[in-house]
């Protein structure tokens, strides 16, 4: 996926060298790098040295993208090939974290052998590409423009949704902030008058025991300092204009097209609501009495997070084996006693789900509100535990894990680092309090896919099982889920329909004309059509991308609560689902208890 | 920001008048009971409450042995759980434990003087076991109630 420019550069490789490659080439040639991507000691290699430094600074600067993964894909489009590392020869010298790649004819120095790396035709084509290389080499270019291009759009639709987001919370926050402001005013007016009638009381007893005459001011006019009291409070006047382009706002991205953090304009907040509540806060809406300030800057820089910052690929992974569950049609096991909803839940097979909690109480409650959900529940007591236990069973047999950060003996997301290198694409979430923005982004950068914050709740837990298992849902139909899964909130339900759709296209060939254009959502295009949107994105092989919306919604306990007004609304445009609705309710009668 | 919590009062004991207990946390739990039998919230709370103890026996010793490390490790694990139990002023006293422990002030700022961080902890321990006797007596009376 490099850029898009045509033009070919002068000075290296020859005129039929491959865009990418002269690119690659001239990186190398460029001595500022050299900390962190040069040429391997034999000159016939190159060798990435710091991934992280070269994704966040080289990349975007020769490539413009900021995406290992499908750098490292567009190596293996040309027949580079990575070069395991060994402990012998120079490659030792370079740390655990290097990347080293070859291709014979790509070495220091020999500029023209860059001519006969090429990109390796689509296997289905290979005899219409050899016959007709310029048009598959233009072809390739155009694809790479595409591509890039899409990234830009992605990056911008990114950006665009987080500063709505934030913009939002704001407008709500100050239109709080005001109505608080009042109520607090009219009290302080309330008290006032109370002291002031007593303020006179007492001073007429004081006048008749005295015997002195009162003054006929002491009779309407109160003490000096309940009068200043009194000016303070109404000098403040409210900026009119400015509170109405606020509701006007609030409005705006009240709309539901807009947005699933829809705050219906019918029911503006009132203070003692608390669905309303809910509904204002959009990250945290447990609210003060469970501790996490919504507002704090924290949570509030968390949000870019939820998005893949890696642009079009980092919603992806590699589709190394279909989906175990997708192969694995076992039985549905009855060992568990269901509640009522987990009947309507799930279809064919329960999902299985890990939980790795070293807290009695936490894992006690998870494992009840799992199964209480209709998933089978195991459990560890630290990372350690839990590695060995998946090792043993093998990766088709959890469908999801529920991961506790800090635990004696392996951390959670040392733990993840351990389980990515045999499970590549299990769902891992982090459950943890510890959700400041670093840590949520260490979480994602070590492989996981979404955070429940704790304390969580149930409909929190559920929304994110629900999200990553979707395809095991009863009622799932990938169709559906594309056309749900543009959505702002359901977006992360589109975790799990590349493998489903691709499974069905069965074809990694480049098929532009499959980007949907959801109709439901009209302007919005979200990054949880990517994996749809994007031929570039199959076959990703790196699984740390995997950032996606889900992870948003995964840390706010009560997305369940929320999503359920998305897709209430959207039903009657496009989305044929009834689920949402079918659990709302519940849901609604938890949260009544606010 | 949020509004005052508007109180349930289908309970025997009004736990929700217990500004100690988040009802908001705790009904979820309550609610994965079966009808007519609290066995699960009931073998949480009391479990619970025997960790409780447990641990405030080793925050007293490492508060002697000025182990800040364990302390903030501690408060971080009862942390956990009592926030899971909707237990916020415990919970909250947990996390002053927890900040202090690792030295830093209630606002995050790093916080150099140990033995001032040792001090605060002795204070914040001394307030969560207040809180923590408080929900417990209120906790214990609501399921003697239900038995």
């Amino acid at each position: 996926m490099s850029g898009g420019e045509v033009t070919p550069t002068p000075g290296v490789g020859g005129s039929n060298a491959s865009e990418f490659v002269r690119k690659l080439y001239r990186m190398l040639e460029d001595p500022a790098h050299q900390e962190v991507a040069r040429w391997g000691k034999d000159g016939d290699t190159f060798v990435v040295v710091e991934n992280e430094k070269f994704t966040r600074s080289i990349l975007p600067k020769h490539f413009k993208h900021s995406n290992m993964a499908s750098f490292v894909r567009q190596l293996n489009k040309y027949d580079f090939h990575k070069v395991r590392q060994t402990n012998d020869s120079g490659s030792s010298a370079n740390g655990a974290n290097t990347l080293e790649f070859k291709h014979p004819n790509f070495r220091v120095g020999s500029k023209d052998d860059l001519d006969n790396i090429r990109r390796k035709a689509p296997a289905p084509r290979r005899t219409q590409a050899t016959e007709d290389f310029t048009t598959g080499h233009h072809i390739s270019v155009l694809t790479e423009q595409l591509t890039a291009t899409q990234q830009q759009v992605q990056q911008l639709q990114e950006l665009f949704t987080e500063v709505s987001q934030t913009n939002r919370l704001l407008v709500n926050e100050v239109l709080t902030l005001q109505k608080m402001l009042n109520a607090q005013k009219q009290s302080q007016h309330e008290m006032l008058n109370f002291m002031s009638s007593s303020d006179r009381n007492n001073r007429h007893q004081q006048s008749m025991h005295l015997s002195v005459a009162a003054s006929p001011l002491d009779g309407d006019e109160s003490a000096p300092e309940l009068r200043r009291a009194r000016e303070l409070l109404s000098s403040v006047t409210p900026d009119s204009i400015a509170d109405r382009e606020l509701e006007r706002l609030q409005g705006v991205y009240g709309s539901p097209a807009d947005s699933a953090v829809v705050i219906p304009q019918a029911s503006m907040p009132m203070m003692h609501d608390p669905m309303n509540d809910i509904n204002r806060y959009p990250v945290y809406p447990v609210g003060q009495t469970v501790g996490i300030d919504p507002f704090h800057s924290d949570h509030i820089h968390k949000i870019p997070y939820a998005m893949p910052n890696d642009s079009s690929g980092g919603a992806m992974q590699e589709v190394p084996a279909p989906q175990p569950i997708n192969t694995t049609a076992a039985a549905p096991s009855s060992s568990n006693s269901p509640s009522n909803t987990s009947a309507l839940l799930w279809g064919a097979r329960k999902p299985r789900i890990f939980l790795v909690e070293d807290d009695p109480t936490c894992s006690k409650i998870g494992i009840k509100f799992l199964k209480s959900m209709g998933c089978e529940v195991e459990h560890a007591q630290n990372g350690a535990e839990a590695y060995s236990r998946i090792t043993s069973v093998g990766r088709d047999h959890f469908d999801m894990i529920f991961m506790d950060i800090i635990m004696p003996r392996l951390d959670g997301v040392s733990t993840t680092m351990y389980i990515r290198q045999d499970c590549p694409s299990i769902p891992i979430v982090a459950m943890t309090s510890n959700i400041r923005s670093d840590e949520v982004h260490c979480y994602f950068e070590h492989g996981m896919n979404g955070v429940l914050a704790k304390p969580f709740t149930k409909s929190g837990m559920l929304k994110i099982v629900e999200n990553h298992l979707s395809y095991l849902l009863k009622n799932y139909d990938p169709a559906t889920q594309q056309e749900s899964g543009s959505g702002y909130v359901v977006g992360g339900a589109g975790y799990m329909n590349p493998p489903g759709s691709l499974n069905t296209t069965g074809t990694t060939t480049f098929k532009f004309e499959t980007t949907p254009t959801p109709p439901a959502t009209g302007s919005t295009w979200s990054p949880g059509q990517m994996p749809q949107a994007s031929p570039m994105t199959t076959g990703m092989d790196q699984g740390y991308g995997m950032v996606n919306g889900a992870g948003q919604y995964g840390m706010t306990p009560s997305s369940a609560t929320r999503a359920t007004f998305p897709g209430g609304i959207s039903q009657p445009q496009s989305n044929p689902q009834g689920r949402m609705d079918n659990q709302s309710p519940p849901e609604k009668r938890q949260r009544t208890y606010a | 920001m949020s509004p005052p919590e508007e109180k349930t009062t289908d309970e025997t004991v009004d736990l929700g008048a217990c500004d100690g207990i988040d009802m908001n946390t705790f009904s979820q739990i309550l609610e994965m009971d079966e009808p007519g039998d609290h066995e699960f919230s009931y073998g949480i709370v009391f479990d619970f409450f025997d960790q409780v103890e447990e641990t405030f026996e080793t925050m007293d010793k490492n508060l002697e042995d000025k182990d800040l490390l364990g302390l903030y490790s501690l408060g971080h694990f009862l942390k956990g759980s009592s926030a899971t139990l909707g237990l916020v002023k415990v919970r909250d006293g947990c996390e002053k434990i927890q900040r202090y422990g690792k030295n830093e002030n209630l606002d995050g700022s790093p916080e150099k003087d140990s033995e001032l961080c040792l001090k605060r902890i002795g204070e914040a321990l001394k307030a969560v076991k207040t809180d923590f006797a408080e929900v417990e007596t209120v906790l214990r009376k609501y399921y003697n109630d239900k038995e």
